[in-house]
């Protein structure tokens, strides 16, 4: 085979590109397989007709295909991009090369030209450029966030409706500043914007919350994240900067921090009035009550006969009424609490308290240390209600108490085997009250609390960290 | 050696203090030698009348009954001990046991219980 008929069959089967000839006036020569493939004649049919025939005819009536040749004959070569049509009639963007070919003399043979399909290039093109510019609305519309970019010095080359709303500033006043406006004095003077751009810059990232400066010199809270924006030869093209203003959230959860606070000293407040009463109520009414007893039963013995039985009424009276103030100290405080910690004074008060409620108890334990008081009182107090739920509501014949340490805290489940509880009881704000209670007690000692209840019975469940949260806040 | 079982009794509350001498002292073979106050005045009185029981309140002034308890051992070694606790302090319980005292008695047990619990001790010093 000689070269020239190599290239010829080489030529022809390229299906990626049209290329073919044109003669000096603009009729088709030669024709391709790609050719073909983009502008759907064959190679007898196109023959011989002008190249024209693929320009819409808005471009025909402006002189277009002439003007190429020409222009190509001026430059020896001509590379454009636009719309052809198909023999179908359906258009197509083409990137067109045309080289106009001239003999050895410097005599025109011809043309030759090269067109390529770039319609789905144009259309992924188009499609990055409406979600392109659909994000930078996106973007600059959003209001709750202020989202800007910094040059790679730190000055402000973009702006949205949200840094303008948190800020204060219009686009027209602030794009060029630096961004250290936003800063209050202190932090200017510590170069925290500058360590924040560098450090941005080493870690890719940075989160931030503090005090920023509005346009009329107030401040609020600001949650920050500033992102280092690097190009794929890795160098810094400047930041990205998103902005929240946290204030009403940060006062938010100052509110709830202060409330737990308060609610905490309440509790303690009360615990401490309760064990004093408990206190009293243990070493005087009681001791009182039991010597009136030891007296009445010395009477007995020397009144006349007849009044004996009446006497010894009197005494049993007593016993019941020393029995009555025994259970409401427990109640009040368990004195065992003070002295032998939680596990003792829950087992006294299942066995004290709750087995006269005809409920079989049962308790287990597995405690990797005590908690402290607090927290074992807190823990006491719940147990206390969630059983004097059971007693009320869930006609149980068993109560389970367990306790866990898990999680640096204790995990304690109260189980029965009742009828389970209405959720919720608008009829009975009571029983509603307890359970809310015992929530409100297990979230301000920074815990949680759950109730499931079914048919075959409820379990309450609780969680208590070992350390109180509401302590460890700063004032 | 007296017929008498000797005791003595100590407790902060006056009301106890009185009942409990009352209820000692009807019984035809007890009587009350010395009533103290506080842990202290108890060790005190039972070096001074060496008594054959002393009934010990748990929670009392100047150390309770562990203190009271300790030192009666020492100064007047005859001497049987009993607890009177208003509560059921079992950890109390414990040590008191170590310290040598028979009985843990609750307040609210009957006049009856307490005596025979005297008796029990005294018959121990009397073996």
């Amino acid at each position: 085979m000689r070269p020239e008929d190599g290239y010829r069959l080489l030529v022809h089967s390229v299906s990626d590109y049209g290329i073919f000839m044109l003669d000096p006036t603009g009729h088709i020569l030669s024709w391709n397989i790609g050719a073909e493939r983009i502008k759907g004649y064959r190679e007898e049919e196109i023959l011989g007709q002008h190249f024209s025939v693929f320009y819409p005819a808005e471009d025909i009536a402006a002189g277009v295909p002439e003007r190429m040749l020409r222009q190509a004959i001026d430059d020896g070569h001509l590379e454009a991009e636009g719309w052809r049509v198909r023999k179908d009639g359906t258009r197509f963007w083409a990137n067109i090369v045309i080289t106009a070919l001239f003999d050895g003399t410097g005599k025109l043979r011809g043309f030759g030209k090269v067109t390529r399909d770039m319609t789905e290039r144009r259309a992924a093109e188009e499609a990055l450029r409406e979600s392109e510019e659909r994000f930078r609305l996106l973007v600059h519309g959003v209001l709750d966030y202020g989202i800007f970019m910094l040059d790679p010095s730190g000055r402000i080359i973009s702006w949205n409706d949200g840094a303008e709303r948190i800020k204060g500033y219009r686009e027209d006043e602030i794009i060029g500043q630096h961004f250290s406006v936003f800063y209050p004095p202190e932090d200017i003077a510590a170069d925290k914007p500058g360590r924040e751009l560098t450090q941005a810059v080493a870690d890719g990232r940075l989160e931030d919350e503090g005090w920023r400066v509005r346009k009329d010199g107030t401040r609020f809270w600001a949650n920050v994240v500033i992102t280092a924006l690097f190009d794929e030869t890795g160098e810094l093209r400047g930041f990205g900067k998103v902005t929240r203003d946290m204030t009403e959230h940060r006062a938010a959860e100052q509110a709830l921090i202060e409330r737990r606070r308060l609610l905490n000293h309440l509790v303690e407040a009360q615990e401490l009035e309760r064990r004093r009463i408990a206190w009293d109520v243990h070493d005087d009414s009681i001791q009182a009550m039991v010597a009136v007893g030891m007296r009445l039963q010395l009477l007995a013995d020397r009144v006349p006969d007849e009044n004996q039985p009446l006497v010894l009424q009197l005494e049993d009276s007593v016993r019941t009424s020393v029995a009555r103030l025994r259970n409401l100290v427990v109640h009040l405080r368990p004195t065992a609490i003070d002295q032998h910690g939680l596990i003792a004074a829950l087992d006294g008060y299942l066995r004290d308290v709750v087995a006269g409620w005809e409920l079989e108890t049962s308790l287990s334990a597995d405690l990797a240390s005590e908690p402290p008081l607090p927290v074992a009182i807190t823990i006491f107090r719940i147990c206390q209600e969630a059983l004097t739920n059971v007693r009320k509501h869930a006609r149980a014949t068993r109560v389970d108490v367990t306790l866990h340490s898990k999680d640096s805290g204790t995990l304690v489940r109260i189980s029965d085997d009742g009828v389970g509880f209405p959720d919720p009881v608008p009829e009975n704000p009571y029983q509603q009250f307890g359970l809310l209670e015992m929530r409100e007690r297990a979230e301000t000692a920074g815990g949680w609390w759950a109730a499931t209840t079914s048919e075959t019975g409820s379990t309450v469940q609780f969680w208590l960290p070992s350390v109180s949260i509401v302590d460890e806040e700063p004032t | 050696m007296s017929e008498h079982l000797r005791v003595l009794v100590a407790d902060d509350d006056p009301l106890i203090r009185m009942a409990l001498s009352e209820v000692l002292e009807a019984e035809a073979d007890l009587h009350v030698v010395a009533i103290a106050e506080d842990a202290e005045q108890a060790a005190d009185l039972a070096a001074v009348h060496t008594p054959d029981v002393a009934v010990l309140d748990v929670r009392m002034p100047c150390g309770g009954g562990t203190r009271a308890a300790r030192e009666i051992r020492i100064r007047s070694p005859r001497t049987q001990l009993l607890a009177f606790s208003a509560y059921d302090d079992s950890g109390a319980a414990e040590e008191l046991k170590r310290l040598g005292v028979r009985e843990y008695l609750i307040k609210g047990i009957t006049n009856k219980e307490i005596v025979a619990a005297v008796r029990r001790a005294g018959a121990a010093v009397r073996a």
